[in-house]
């Protein structure tokens, strides 16, 4: 069997008062786009900096293809790109001497690779970086971290900053790296993002990883907001709709009620049994939506059929 | 924005101004007592003694009034020097306030909360003021404990005159400095706000020597500031010197008030137009940057090419001084028993080494200093994380440090000793040629005795490494050079760490203080690599 491109065992980093990373058990196979899900504070970037050396687990530990991230962190980043949550600050430096000065660390910089990336996201290397744009700053990180072509890439919220036809050219390379054999581990808290690019979610909250799925679990755990219009003669079945099951957030307002239905259908048509109903509209939520409401932990409704 | 945030974002500079100017004041009222003599005529004595004195030194600083008494004596040796203190605070302070605080973002935060530009200004500038009163009345305490402690008291008013005036020229470059800024373009604002300001210091000071200036040094504030020596008895309080200081600083504020509101946040006022360039695509070609420790040279260039050209023409300055000063000196017999405490060789060597190489110590010290703080900064921007998230150990960090801090300080050594040797040969000074090249090499190894120093406690306590490692120096060069003054035990100087450079130029070197301080540094940056490995990276 393979070696895993990233796993961890039992990493915790305890920053004291509940804040950090707990026991996270995590593998992800070569190839694979693992995209890394959570509310701010959550643990994503702890994990990131855990796997990356830049800080200490407190117990538990994790490797890059085999290799120990806190012994051998020197072989592990030969083969990671890594782009950080906050672009490091460099000053009166221009974009060329940056990526001459990291590159150069690294060796064997490929100057046609850099020149593909400039042109795909249209970055002038020749300004100084404190006259960049956010922007321009996240897509000076994301060329520091492709330009080298590596093995595995840890991205840290890597659309932040980004207009949508960026994203949309980030999203191809992305899928462009994979192609070519890379592994991309991707935090976020945007599940468009991770719709757009992944092919497997862990989905982290307080330090936590409470769920891995793939992208088709995902979708089975879509809710609905629906719409009912009632006719003008008819009752409103507002508390038979409330003791519905799966039925939540029943609003009325006048003629019109809105609720969100989570599962099936059948409890909520069985609560209408009697009432004329003259319109229905069901909209499906997006997946930041359900993010969200998986967040809220409002109902201890289950995420899986 | 509220008062009290623009205290708190000078929180640092007013209890280190205040410490530093309470130690000054404190230590000068003393030192009076311990050197003045104690009959009528000792004091007459040694009251023209330092007027003759202070005549060769008129170009920096101006001439005493009544130094034969305490109130002449300090407002000569503390508060003529708290003119340049106060005057780099403002320029460190209004340059934050106006530029480095837009770079972090902060100002942006400031106005989005409906501050209006005027007010956030103003509000930093009574912020500054503030703090100024407060660092000013550390200094006038320390004249009153060390007056009082001799038994002998001092008007409250003339201290008050000398704060007040004080406070006018402090609050007159603060305000320069934040008009400067609204019109340089950021990374230029500091270095065109100390321009302006050394050149206002040096038009009022050379101008004391050099009558063809003296129709312009109306221009500087520290000329009005000069018209005032209140604590000196028959030293005027001149208000209309200070209505100018204090007028100056208003209209200065005004304007910087004004242009912060006309211009975009992040730009100067006038903004030159972007030459239009075509899109560079490639990575520099320089092939400096593959090259380990040269690339961070080259990164570093331009400030290593300020720090050896300006500490080798303050080398050069002091050789030309040297025979005007030294001269005077030694026809002074009250000045003797001072003067052997220094001479230990040639007289000239010996001032060389006391005056110059004492001072080049503090440069090298200030120096490494600023190389521990941009240690410091890189861990706090991210810049450490971007290096390390490169195949390269943290202890390759350390080691690449510690050998940028060798180079830098061999460079500005090594060009500072050439420029002295040769100006002094040039001024017919005849200094043992081994000796200048030792003195000038042992600046390498203190600066990597700081630089260890700042290594280890930029991995304990990164945000108070360079407030720390600063007072060392400042308290370790004061040791050195009053501990002799006022007879202090001999193991107060073992405290100091400017005590282990010796006076090679006079003496040769002192083979126990290089050893000890190649000692610190092998230990300190040894222990900053184990620091390295073990601790987190950007928190």
């Amino acid at each position: 069997m393979a070696v895993a491109a990233l796993s961890t065992s039992h990493l915790t980093k305890d920053y004291g008062g509940g804040h950090g990373l707990f026991d996270l058990d995590l593998v992800i196979h070569p190839q694979q786009v693992f995209g890394y899900l959570g509310p701010n504070g959550a643990g994503k970037t702890t994990t990131i900096r855990c796997v990356m050396g830049m800080i200490r687990p407190t117990s538990g530990s994790a490797h890059v293809f085999g290799i120990d991230c806190m012994r051998d962190s020197v072989e592990v980043k030969k083969r990671v790109g890594y782009l950080p949550g906050d672009i490091p600050q460099f000053g009166g430096m221009t974009g060329k001497e940056i990526v001459a000065y990291l590159g150069g660390m690294r060796g064997g910089l490929d100057p046609r690779r850099v020149s593909g990336l400039c042109d795909r996201f249209d970055l002038d290397l020749g300004r100084r970086f404190r006259e960049y744009s956010s922007g321009n700053k996240q897509k000076l990180g994301i060329l520091l971290a492709f330009m080298h072509s590596p093995d595995l890439l840890i991205l840290d919220e890597p659309t932040g900053g980004l207009d949508p036809l960026n994203q949309q050219e980030f999203y191809r390379l992305l899928r462009e790296e994979r192609e070519r054999g890379a592994t991309v581990f991707l935090s976020s808290h945007v599940l468009s993002e991770v719709e757009h690019v992944c092919d497997q979610v862990g989905i982290i909250r307080a330090g936590r990883l409470v769920r891995v799925a793939d992208l088709a679990e995902l979708h089975r755990i879509r809710f609905h907001h629906v719409e009912l219009e009632f006719a003008d003669d008819s009752d409103i079945p507002e508390k038979a709709m409330r003791r519905a099951e799966g039925v939540t957030d029943v609003n009325a307002d006048g003629r019109i009620v809105t609720c969100t239905v989570h599962g099936s259908f059948a409890p909520l048509l069985e609560a209408l049994h009697g009432a004329e109903v003259t319109n229905l509209v069901s909209r499906e939520p997006s997946l930041e939506e359900m993010f969200l409401e998986y967040y809220q932990e409002r109902s201890e409704l289950p995420l899986l059929p | 924005m509220s008062f009290l945030y623009s205290l708190r974002l000078t929180r640092w500079g007013i209890a280190g101004f205040s410490t530093l100017a309470f130690a000054l004041t404190l230590l000068q009222s003393i030192g009076f007592y311990q050197v003045v003599g104690h009959t009528p005529a000792e004091r007459a004595a040694f009251g023209r003694s330092m007027a003759q004195l202070a005549a060769q030194f008129t170009v920096l600083i101006a001439a005493p009034i009544r130094p034969d008494t305490v109130g002449g004596y300090v407002q000569w040796r503390a508060y003529s020097f708290f003119a340049i203190l106060f005057g780099i605070w403002a320029l460190v302070s209004a340059y934050g306030a106006a530029r480095g605080d837009e770079e972090r973002g902060l100002v942006e935060e400031i106005l989005a909360t409906g501050t209006a530009r005027t007010d956030a200004l103003v509000t930093r500038v009574l912020g500054f003021a503030a703090g100024a009163v407060v660092a000013l009345a550390a200094a006038a305490l320390g004249v009153v404990v060390g007056v009082s402690g001799a038994h002998e008291s001092i008007g409250v008013d003339s201290v008050a005159g000398a704060s007040v005036n004080l406070l006018g020229l402090a609050l007159c470059c603060y305000a320069l400095t934040l008009l400067v800024c609204q019109l340089a373009a950021s990374r230029y604002a500091t270095a065109a706000s100390a321009i302006v300001l050394l050149g206002l210091f040096l038009l009022n000071s050379l101008s004391r020597q050099l009558d063809q200036l003296s129709g312009w040094r109306w221009l500087s504030p520290f000329r009005y500031y000069d018209l005032s020596q209140p604590l000196a008895p028959g030293g005027a309080f001149d208000v209309r010197g200070v209505e100018v200081l204090f007028g100056s600083a208003a209209v200065m504020t005004v304007a910087a008030a004004v242009a912060f509101s006309h211009r975009d946040v992040g730009s100067p006022l006038v903004r030159l137009p972007v030459v239009p360039h075509p899109a560079v695509r490639e990575p520099d070609r320089n092939p400096v940057w593959r090259v380990p420790v040269l690339r961070g040279l080259y990164d570093r260039r331009i400030g290593l090419v300020v720090w050896a050209a300006g500490v080798a023409l303050l080398g050069v300055l002091m050789v030309i001084l040297t025979k005007g000063i030294v001269e005077p000196l030694l026809g002074l017999t009250q000045l003797r028993p001072y003067l052997n405490l220094l001479i230990t060789g040639g007289v000239y060597p010996s001032f060389l080494s006391f005056i110059w190489f004492g001072f080049a110590q503090l440069l090298i010290a200030g120096y490494a200093i600023a190389q521990v703080a941009r240690w410091s900064a890189e861990d706090t921007d991210g810049r450490l994380e971007a290096v390390l998230s490169n195949p390269m150990s943290r202890r390759g960090v350390i080691v690449e440090r510690a050998t940028l801090a060798m180079i830098g300080a061999f460079v500005i050594a090594a060009v500072s000793g050439i420029a002295v040797g040769i100006e002094s040969h040039v001024q017919a000074i005849d200094l043992n040629q081994g000796r200048l090249i030792a003195a000038s090499l042992l600046l390498v190894p203190m600066a990597m005795f700081f630089a260890a120093i700042g290594a280890l406690l930029a991995s304990l306590l990164p945000r108070a490494t360079v407030g720390v490692l600063g007072g060392f120096a400042f308290v370790s060069y004061f040791i050195v050079q009053l501990a002799p003054i006022f007879h202090w035990p001999s193991w107060t100087l073992n405290l100091s760490a400017f005590h282990l450079y010796g006076q090679p130029l006079s003496s040769g070197v002192d083979v126990t203080g290089l050893v000890i301080m190649l000692l610190v540094a092998a230990v300190g940056f040894a222990a900053a690599a184990l620091m390295m490995e073990r601790r987190d990276v950007g928190i």
